[in-house]
């Protein structure tokens, strides 16, 4: 009798072995990052960082014409197979806005098809599916800074070299900047890209404060003035209402892709991305902290904390559209997103200047950089075959419905001079701020900003608590910051 | 000086056929243990060697990220907050699940439908539970600070208040204690009718019989209890970071949460590893002690 080539045993051993390989081969990350696309060289006008030079005059130069809904010309080769383009976005109140656009961008895409995910935590999924090796052909997610600074955004330069949409002249000097990090392009601004900076206040709570809605305040004193008047207890001292929250919304940022309110109002840089040395520790903060601690002060901390944690008014804004908080730092998309969630909230809407420092009355400040969308190393299918998404999320195809939907805009110029701010109260302030600000701020591009922002939080609430002193906090989030540059690997 | 060599006797093939199924037939298991358990455990080990972003390649910094813990005063206030809850909770927790497990082996008036009722929190999911509480607790708008407001009486900032923020998730945590009583109740089901007859005929009242012969007999489901509560305890995450997200003023920031920053906010994965092996480390130590002295406090039938 002959012996069998391979008997039960060897099968079993062979099968479990594959098995094993094919586990383990599902536990390691995809290819490695950057294997698919070519370094580029920097475009010459590039800024070597994108710091560099803020703050600086309102940017004047005039968009190239272009048509909003023109087609976007590319390099982009024709992929003769057929593919599933992944885009993720972050923002759940995306979701409708896809519905209305993503047939048409099919359209455009064809042969391929777009697997559109709204509403994909930044952290827990996006971050991870980058970090496992299994990130979106293109996405928006926020960690700009972590994906551009650790090699995870493919640069852009020579895509946006052959468009016809995706021109410096087209976009503020502010969110142009804002897709650099050292001097090379990674980032296209889209989807919810407009101007960061503004005071919005509900002029129904102003008036029957006995207020002026006309004159909204200038100064962080007149703004504490209007706090007081409009901060409101009941007769056993509990919280009815509030002035302003310095924790909410833009206010509570520190340091994020939307850059620093604080510093921006008081005037300084806290970080500077050429020479990567921290300047928290300065007067102008300590007056920021002390100043905005009164704010809270005045609310009661406990107080604060306790309106923050009820559903709906702990989110970002929340509170403003309860109708119980009175004033809110909020950038343009501010009235569009009020007027969805809360239209009675939204006829009474109003925004003007942020406040600045007493020395500093005068300034009115706008902040560029928002949000952009990468092209991810690793991704499944080549960049070429993701990049007419990019320039499709700044046409008027795409623009239309996310404006309609949600009250979002990107920087894309030849957009946003056709939109007819009318229906969103308060927005066309905020239009008009790109031409009559005389002071601009884009984001620093900190590599620690998640963790010099949670500090920042830390220590504002120590100094409201009256557990620190203004300066002293200053002090601790300067060597914080500098403590964790070194642990995290950047210093040299 | 020679040494016998005995020589392992040679398996049978029925006994090899046997031990062959076996390992087949625990192989899911064993495959998903070796891949999903003591992977990830070895290479968070390697992790904590090492300066890991989870976007680019570990490097190895030996044992940096254990040195540097020791300036870090984030991590010493972790630690004491942490401490406060595991030394509290445990004892706590099992202190209530136990004599709530007591109360409802006794004939009282509807004891299976306050079985349920005790019971309901612990498989209730915890995002709900937290829900519940946010709206019961809360200053603004809770229903008892919204009873005391209507009252015109000052309300209590029962999360939003750093002095009484941990006692609050404290007590919602003995709330949460239906599945050790429920394990309770099981065992003092199965202690012998007849000690308590003997007991009672000896003149023993009820405290005695309580103290001498209910907790001894339930000793070694009190120390699986506390191990358990004590392993729980260091690792306490959902309730504080749904209800306080670590604050107000980072009084309920404990242990997991400093963890998880550091690993998914701070994309410090090589120093989140060496803070998960360092409470790896102090679980087993508490784990040691707790049942070294059990030596002293818990009776075994079969002793």
């Amino acid at each position: 009798m002959s012996q069998p080539k391979l008997n039960r045993r060897d099968f079993l051993r062979m099968g479990m072995t594959a098995a094993g390989a094919a586990a383990l081969a599902a536990c390691t990350t995809a290819a490695p990052p950057g294997a698919q696309v070519p370094p580029t060289a920097a475009p010459a006008d590039a800024p070597t960082a994108a710091s560099a030079d803020a703050p600086t005059a309102a940017p004047a130069d005039a968009p190239t014409a272009v048509p909003a809904a023109a087609a976007p010309t590319t390099s982009a080769p024709p992929q003769t197979e057929a593919g599933t383009i992944s885009y993720w976005a972050f923002w759940t109140q995306y979701s409708d806005a896809v519905k209305v656009f993503k047939p048409l961008l099919e359209e455009k895409l064809a042969p391929h098809k777009i697997d559109i995910k709204t509403g994909v935590d930044a952290d827990q999924v996006f971050l991870t599916a980058v970090a496992a090796g299994t990130p979106p052909d293109i996405g928006t997610g926020h960690h700009y800074i972590d994906y551009m600074s650790k090699g995870q955004a493919i640069e852009v330069a020579d895509f946006v070299a052959t468009s016809s949409l995706l021109k410096k002249e087209n976009f503020s000097e502010a969110a142009w900047n804002g897709q650099f990090y050292h001097g090379k392009q990674y980032g296209v601004s889209a989807i919810e890209a407009f101007v960061r900076r503004g005071l919005n206040y509900n002029t129904t709570l102003i008036t029957e404060a006995g207020l002026d809605p006309e004159n909204p305040p200038v100064t962080w004193t007149d703004m504490l003035t209007w706090h007081k008047k409009l901060t409101k207890f009941d007769t056993a001292g509990n919280l009815k209402q509030i002035g302003y929250d310095p924790t909410d919304a833009e206010g509570g940022l520190f340091a994020t892709s939307d850059g620093t309110f604080l510093s921006d109002s008081w005037g300084f840089e806290w970080f500077d991305n050429k020479s990567k040395k921290f300047n928290i520790d300065n007067p102008l903060m300590i007056e920021g902290l002390e100043t905005l601690a009164e704010f809270v002060k005045i609310i009661g901390p406990d107080n604060l904390a306790g309106m923050r944690s009820v559903q709906g008014q702990g989110t970002w804004g929340g509170s403003y559209n309860t109708g119980i908080q009175a004033m809110i730092l909020e950038g343009y998309w501010h009235p569009g997103e009020t007027f969805h969630d809360k239209p009675e909230v939204s006829k009474v809407n109003r925004a003007s200047w942020m406040p600045v420092s007493e020395a500093r009355k005068g300034k009115k400040v706008q902040q560029g950089g928002g949000h952009m969308v990468f092209l991810y190393k690793g991704a499944k299918n080549p960049p070429q075959m993701a990049w007419p998404v990019a320039e499709f999320l700044n046409t008027k195809e795409h623009c239309d419905p996310v404006f309609t939907s949600v009250g979002w805009l990107p920087d894309f110029k030849p957009y946003v001079e056709t939109v007819d701010a009318s229906p969103y109260p308060g927005l066309d302030f905020y239009i008009k701020s790109v031409k009559e600000a005389n002071e601009w701020h884009y984001p620093l591009w900190c590599e620690i900003e998640t963790f010099v922002n949670t500090k920042y939080n830390e220590y504002f609430e120590k100094v409201y608590r009256g557990q620190m002193t203004s300066k002293d906090a200053a002090a601790a989030l300067q060597k914080d910051a500098e403590k964790e540059w070194k642990e995290a690997g950047f210093a040299t | 000086m020679a040494v016998a060599i005995t020589k392992a006797p040679r398996m049978s093939r029925a006994r090899r056929h046997e031990l062959f199924y076996g390992l087949l037939f625990a192989s899911p298991w064993l495959v998903g243990f070796v891949l999903w358990t003591i992977f990830p455990v070895l290479s968070s080990l390697y992790y904590s060697f090492t300066r890991y972003d989870l976007l680019q390649p570990p490097v190895f910094i030996g044992l940096t990220n254990y040195t540097n813990l020791l300036t870090d005063d984030d991590f010493f206030l972790v630690i004491q907050n942490t401490l406060w809850w595991v030394i509290l909770s445990s004892p706590i927790g099992v202190a209530s699940a136990f004599l709530m497990a007591v109360l409802l082996n006794t004939k009282i008036f509807a004891r299976s439908a306050f079985r349920a009722i005790f019971f309901f929190p612990s498989i209730v999911p915890v995002i709900v539970v937290s829900s519940v509480w946010a709206f019961v607790l809360n200053i603004q708008y809770g229903a008892i600070n919204a009873t005391l407001r209507a009252l015109e009486l000052q309300t209590i900032p029962f999360l939003s208040s750093p002095e009484y923020a941990k006692p609050t998730l404290l007590l919602i945590h003995t709330w949460m204690q239906g599945g050790a009583m429920v394990i309770f109740l099981a065992t003092l089901q199965d202690v012998p009718r007849e000690l308590y007859d003997a007991a009672t005929i000896d003149g023993a009242g009820s405290w005695n019989r309580f103290w001498s012969i209910t907790i001894p007999m339930c000793s070694p489901v009190i120390l699986f209890n506390m191990v358990m509560a004590f392993i729980g305890g260091f690792q306490n995450f959902a309730l504080p970071w749904l209800l306080t997200q670590g604050g107000p003023n980072r009084s309920t920031e404990f242990f997991s949460i400093y963890l998880y920053r550091n690993a998914f906010q701070y994309l410090r994965m090589g120093k989140a590893s060496a803070l998960a092996w360092i409470m790896f480390m102090v679980i087993i130590t508490f784990t040691v002690i707790l049942f070294r002295s059990s030596a002293r406090w818990v009776y075994y039938r079969s002793e």
